[in-house]
């Protein structure tokens, strides 16, 4: 179990690395709910405005 | 309140730190925070400190939703179901007032409607197959238990499958957010949101004393709904709304999904304009991302640093295979029902919004379907 977790771990991590560094950058962190018209977490939204 | 899974007072008997994985997080912690610095985040860094801080807190209170809940409906036992409320009491006396009185922050608001009732019942299904809830799989697959490594693979694909789902429940109707703020004022809105909790645990002590079973939290677990309640306001404050959890899951599958080529274009949940963004953009700039990072990795700090790390044996596979479906089934609901216990329970109800104690009610129902599933992949129903 512990080269299982060695290996997502280290996977992981250089995959998050290569992904941060070839996406453009964004800026702050944000959340979907950040954005116009969201009305839950996800994004998704409001019943009446669909 | 503990997991099956995870024991942290198996620690005392230990042998020593695991310096391998003591060091392993912490590395990967520095990694992360050195990236969200160079691109001058402190927010981005604060959350990932606060997820770690998270990790190591639900690890040393051995604080699980899952087994508290079942506790709760096959025994009687309320003690861990009232710990979870201190939680929320003490993160909604600043999440309340702040998202209702500054422009700045905003609460877990979520609409009323089928998509929320079937999504958090089939979470509560799978919360008791794989025995651990969003956070729950996350800090217990980091603290060394491969069965809830698997069950977070599960999770991360249900979790594209609940998106690609969404939008056709969300179609079948529903209401408006209910925020208590919105009725009653911001200090209003407090006050009718612990009265809320007051009335829930009031209801919660009764059925327990009916049914025999214990009232009291256990001081770890007081001290611990404390400590977590308070990182939940460090959380709010650093990325502007209340810890939320599985959208992160739900970003991370998308993106691997379209490294194998398959394409979100079409797909309505993606077309909307906080999941497009996420989507298209560093894993880094999602708030519940930078926060599981964290999380996962101070679990497994606090775990290496009392006992060697994930030395047990893998368990059986009919037990694997609960935690696949168990996490498949989290995912699909979390999506459907805007987010599992933190996000829209904890988070939920600590913003004043009702659909925390629908998505509540509705999951403690799946949990009762989900308790009678656990025989059937040689689990105990206690």
């Amino acid at each position: 179990m512990r080269k299982v977790y060695i290996a997502v771990v280290g996977i992981g991590l250089a995959l998050v690395v290569v992904q941060h560094l070839s996406s453009p950058s964004s800026g702050r962190a944000v959340s979907p709910e950040d954005f116009a018209g969201a009305c839950a977490p996800c994004g998704a939204p409001c019943p009446v405005k669909q | 309140m503990s997991t099956a899974t995870i024991d942290a007072s198996q620690q005392r008997t230990g042998v020593g730190a695991d310096y391998l994985f003591l060091a392993l997080p912490i590395f990967a912690t520095a990694i992360l925070i050195a990236l969200v610095l160079f691109d001058r985040q402190p927010a981005s860094a604060g959350l990932i400190l606060g997820g770690f801080a998270l990790g190591i807190a639900f690890f040393k209170a051995e604080f699980s939703f899952t087994g508290a809940w079942r506790r709760f409906l096959t025994k009687g036992d309320a003690g861990g179901l009232l710990a979870g409320l201190i939680v929320i009491a003490v993160a909604a006396l600043v999440i309340v007032p702040v998202a209702a009185l500054s422009p700045k922050f905003g609460g877990a608001i979520a609409p009323l409607g089928p998509s929320l009732v079937i999504g958090a019942f089939t979470f509560g299904v799978g919360m008791q197959l794989a025995n651990g809830c969003g956070s729950g799989t996350l800090y217990t697959a980091g603290a060394g238990s491969g069965r809830m490594l698997l069950a977070l693979a599960g999770f991360i694909v249900g979790a594209v499958f609940g998106s690609l789902s969404l939008p056709a429940f969300l179609a079948l109707g529903g209401i408006n957010p209910v925020i208590a703020s919105d009725y009653f004022g911001p200090w209003g809105g407090v006050a009718a949101t612990l009265v809320s909790l007051a009335l829930a645990a009031f209801i919660i002590a009764l059925v327990a004393k009916r049914r025999g079973g214990g009232i009291t939290p256990s001081r770890k677990m007081v001290i611990g709904g404390i400590v977590i309640g308070l990182l939940c306001i460090a959380v709010f404050y650093a990325g502007g709304h209340p810890w939320s959890v599985t959208f992160g899951y739900t970003v991370w599958g998308a993106k691997i999904f379209s490294a194998f080529g398959f394409d979100f274009s079409h797909a309505a949940f993606w077309q909307w304009p906080g999941p497009h963004h996420a989507l298209e953009s560093s894993i880094l700039s999602d708030t519940s991302s930078l926060t599981d990072f964290g999380l996962l990795f101070g679990a497994m700090a606090a775990a290496a640093a009392g006992k060697p790390f994930a030395a047990g044996a893998w368990p059986p596979a009919r037990s694997l295979l609960a935690a696949l479906i168990g996490g498949l089934l989290m995912g699909w609901g979390a999506r459907l029902g805007f987010g599992c216990n933190i996000g829209a329970f904890v988070s939920g109800v600590a913003s004043g919004s009702l659909h925390g104690w629908v998505w509540f009610a509705a999951a403690l129902c799946g949990c009762l379907v989900g308790i009678r599933l656990r025989p059937l992949f040689g689990l105990s129903r206690d």
